[in-house]
This record gives C-alpha cells, sequence and structure tokens, in this order.
C-alpha cells in the first residue's frame, strides 16, 4: 500500500528552509563558477549514451524512445557534459570552463542533487581542486580533503601477489605481511610531512605516482588534509590523481583527471544533498 | 580520541581485557551503562550484530566483531585484524545418519545467517529454499521444517544433543577488530597504533 503523502526510498524532497537553503548553496556555487570564469551547461535529462560509461547498467532508469532505441534518465553528468560539448559544441566554442547544476538518477529512484565543474583538455588537477575548497570556504565549511592516486594501487598489483579488491578492503595485513619497509612506511602514510620520507624509500614506478600527489598538494592552501596513497574505489573515468572531501562519514565532493580519446580533462562534482543535511544539521544544533 | 563499539558479553569481556593489558589501566562498565568514557577511547556496549553498523556509519571509529557476523551482513568496513579469539564455525547440520546431497532437486534450509546460506547455496547452483529464523534452529529438521540447518557450531554439543551433527563447514570464524573507512584516513595515525597495539599483544599470548 502506497500513502497519499509517501514519496519514492531514495528520492529527494526539499521545502522551506532546507529549499532556500539548497538554492544558497546552489546560488553560492553558480557565482564562484562563473566568476572563476565557468560557463553553465544544462544537459537533457534523458540520455542515449549512459549505459557507454556506466559498467553496471543496472543502476540506470531505461527508457525507450519512439523508434524503440534505448534511453536512460541521465546518472552521470560528466559523460554528457564531455561528449556534448566535445562532439557537439566544439563547433561552436572553445570554450573549456563548464559546470552544471542538476540531479542524476540511479535506480530504482534514487535522486541526487550535483553541482560540477569540468575543466576540459587540462591536465592540472589543482585547478579545480582549488575552487571545491574555495567552494567550501564559501558555505563556511572546513571538512577533510583526502589527496589519493589511482595508479599507485594499480602498480603495487603488478608487482606483488595481491588485487584490487585488498585495497578497495583496505586490507592491511596482506600489504604488511609483505614486510617492506618501504611499503609500510606507504601503509602509515597519512601527512604531507611525511611524504618525502617515503619517496625516499619507495621504487622508482610509485615515486613517479607520489611526486604527483606531492605536487598537487604543494599548490593547495588548505590545511585540514590527509593524504592516502593507498586508497582505491571502482570509478567511472578518474585515471589518475583524484581527491574526496569528506566529513562525518558522508562525502560531500570528488574529482579527479580523466581522459577520453582525445583528451585530458579534470573536473569533480559536489554532492549537494550531503552538503545540504550537513549544513540544516548543524544549523539546527 | 577513537570511539569503539564492542559486542555485549564474552567477547566485549574479552576486548577490554585486551585494551587493559595494552594501556595497564582497568576499563570497566558502570552498572547497565552503555558507554564507557576514557581520556583516549569512548566504549560503546552495543548488540554483537550492530557494532559493524555503528562502524559503518561512524558512529564508532573501530569495533570487533566476529567474521560470521561481517559475511551475513555484508557492510563495506575494514578488516584490520584477526583477533583469534571466540573461534566458532558456520556449519551445515543434518539429523544423524543423514548426508549431504546437493543433487536433489529442492532443498530446505532453516537458519539465521540467511545470506551466508543463500551465497553458500548459489554457489554450488542448488535452488535452496531458506527459512529465517530467529532461534532454535536446530529443531526445524527435527519437526520437517527444513531439511538442514546452517547454525554457528562451537563444540558441536548443542548439534549433538538435539540428534544432528555436522555434514558440512561453510567457513570458520573468530572475532575481528574492524574499522570505519573515513576514519582509517583521517585518524590513520590512531586507528593503527592501537592496531599494532592489540597485535604485539596478540603475538605475546
Amino acid at each position: 500500500m502506497i500513502f497519499e503523502h509517501e514519496i519514492p526510498e531514495g528520492s529527494k524532497l526539499y521545502f522551506a528552509d532546507s529549499a532556500r537553503e539548497k538554492r544558497r548553496i546552489e546560488q553560492i556555487a553558480g557565482d564562484l563558477l562563473s566568476g572563476r570564469g565557468f560557463l553553465e551547461i544544462v544537459t537533457p535529462l534523458f540520455s542515449y549514451h549512459q549505459h557507454q560509461s556506466i559498467s553496471d547498467e543496472k543502476q540506470l532508469i531505461r527508457i525507450n524512445d519512439r523508434a524503440n532505441h534505448s534511453m536512460s534518465l541521465r546518472a552521470d553528468s560528466t559523460i554528457d557534459v564531455v561528449r556534448i560539448l566535445g562532439k557537439r559544441l566544439d563547433r561552436n566554442t572553445a570554450h573549456k570552463k563548464w559546470f552544471y547544476i542538476q540531479p542524476v538518477f540511479r535506480y530504482p529512484a534514487e535522486e541526487q542533487y550535483q553541482i560540477g565543474a569540468e575543466y576540459l583538455d587540462e591536465n592540472d588537477l589543482s585547478k579545480v581542486l582549488n575552487i571545491a575548497l574555495d567552494l567550501f570556504e564559501a558555505l563556511q565549511m572546513r571538512p577533510l580533503l583526502q589527496i589519493s592516486n589511482i595508479n599507485i594501487p594499480k602498480k603495487l598489483v603488478e608487482m606483488f601477489d595481491i588485487e584490487l579488491d585488498d585495497f578497495r578492503h583496505i586490507n592491511i595485513e596482506k600489504l604488511l605481511a609483505l614486510k617492506l619497509e618501504w611499503l609500510t612506511k606507504l601503509v602509515y602514510l597519512q601527512h604531507l610531512h611525511q611524504i618525502d620520507e617515503v619517496i625516499a624509500t619507495v621504487p622508482d614506478v610509485i615515486k613517479i605516482e607520489l611526486l604527483k600527489i606531492k605536487e598537487i598538494s604543494s599548490k593547495v592552501a588548505y590545511d585540514n588534509m590527509v593524504v592516502a596513497p593507498l586508497y582505491y574505489a571502482e570509478m567511472l573515468y578518474y585515471d589518475e590523481l583524484f581527491f574526496r572531501i569528506i566529513e562525518n562519514n558522508d562525502v560531500y565532493a570528488s574529482g579527479g583527471r580523466y581522459s577520453n580519446a582525445t583528451q585530458t580533462s579534470v573536473g569533480f562534482a559536489v554532492y549537494t544533498d550531503e552538503v545540504l543535511e550537513a549544513k540544516m544539521t548543524k544549523g539546527n544544533r | 580520541m577513537l570511539t569503539v563499539a564492542l559486542p555485549k558479553g564474552r567477547i566485549a569481556q574479552e576486548t577490554l581485557e585486551i585494551f587493559e593489558t595494552i594501556f595497564g589501566t582497568a576499563f570497566v562498565f558502570d552498572d547497565r551503562k552503555l558507554i564507557l568514557e576514557t581520556p583516549d577511547f569512548r566504549f560503546l556496549l552495543v548488540r554483537n550484530q550492530d557494532v559493524a553498523t555503528y562502524v559503518y556509519h561512524q558512529a564508532a571509529d573501530i569495533g570487533v566483531v566476529g567474521l560470521d557476523t561481517l559475511e551475513e551482513q555484508g557492510l563495506d568496513v575494514i578488516r584490520l585484524l584477526d583477533l583469534c579469539r571466540g573461534r566458532c564455525k558456520v556449519a551445515i547440520g543434518m539429523r544423524k545418519g543423514e548426508t549431504l546431497d546437493l543433487s536433489k532437486p529442492e532443498i530446505k534450509v532453516a537458519t539465521k545467517m540467511v545470506n551466508i546460506t543463500k551465497r553458500y547455496f548459489a554457489e554450488r547452483a542448488v535452488a535452496a529454499d531458506v527459512i529465517k529464523l530467529y532461534g532454535s534452529i536446530e529443531l526445524a529438521p527435527l519437526v520437517g521444517l527444513a531439511d538442514m540447518i546452517v547454525d554457528i557450531v562451537e563444540t558441536g554439543a548443542t548439534m549433538k544433543q538435539n540428534g544432528l551433527e555436522v555434514v558440512e563447514t561453510i567457513m570458520e570464524s573468530s572475532t575481528y577488530l574492524i574499522a570505519n573507512k573515513n576514519s582509517f584516513f583521517e585518524k590513520k595515525s590512531e586507528v593503527l597504533d592501537i592496531y599494532e597495539k592489540i597485535n604485539a599483544s596478540l603475538k605475546k599470548d
């Protein structure tokens, strides 16, 4: 039985104070991104291409068009933003910095409002990371910044008899059991001031990737930060440096570097619902 | 400051003893209190099945829970260390003299541990009808409710007393130190410090 006032599990309802706060967060983000030279894009709710990029098709809410071609509701904004800008707008604009403020939808009724920024043809992740941090400062929040590099777990998998799943589940017993001093140091690495000592001991293939973490960290003036070189999560497209902005077990934002056939870009997404919940809870306290 | 979720009963006692050995101070919950505050730790006393939930939602940074419960719940938490305590196994029990025949077209299994059971039979491509019970599992085969049970076995005495015997072990279990994923990165030095101390204390044993 469905009650008259019931809304599907996973869907979002904001009204009065929460709706106003959501609008305020989006307004602050929009103003900040516009001020940094980003143009706004609103992509279609319906997409033909999401299934090409989202590996777990079960997450898509699928429907068919008039010719019975498969379509789905937008489950990820970056995919369509990059594709549309790359293929279609290319002829009309050479602009590289774009932002969107729109929700994504996952099966069966998961709604998630996002604020995202994509800097196309740009290799330096710090250019968008600093904007994300400025946004949280504008929102008067100081969550934890985690910087990781997906290449480090991938290279360790090539070097040892360990699997990516061991990193996904942070199976440190297995890593420590290898009894390698540099690997143990890598497990313990948490703060930027420790990184040089670790860099000095690791093999060159890992050193290259750790230096990337050090380099981006040095471009960020933010002290609530950890480096997590062994963090691994299955991600849609990030292929090197990436970051998460977290607090109270919630991920407020994540971003990273990604590549398609023709270009490397950087971008991030803020998860508005989590940020809003934190702001509203803090307000209530 | 780390928050530690402990299951009520024997495991909480054993874990507090480990902490007492490490820090050389007594950790005792006041009568009926569910929170114990110390300068470096806040201990929470929760139901065994709720430990991983507290840790998953970061109401606790770390916790101690049986591997069987972790496997059953499937929550995404870090398994830091096998504490080698509370050893038991999850096993299939049948009436004495009966043998496990997975080729039967329909198998009825009674259990508290629905997910572990479903996974075990699914991996063997067996269509099992899993019946969830909350207690007195051993009764099910005796009254024809199920062909077999999947249950926790420590010594096997309870099964034996009820005319059942273990025909197959699904998994071995012991208690694990677990951690919340975000806590691990946020408070890594504290988490790894307690990991090291417990590990050293276990090795001494």
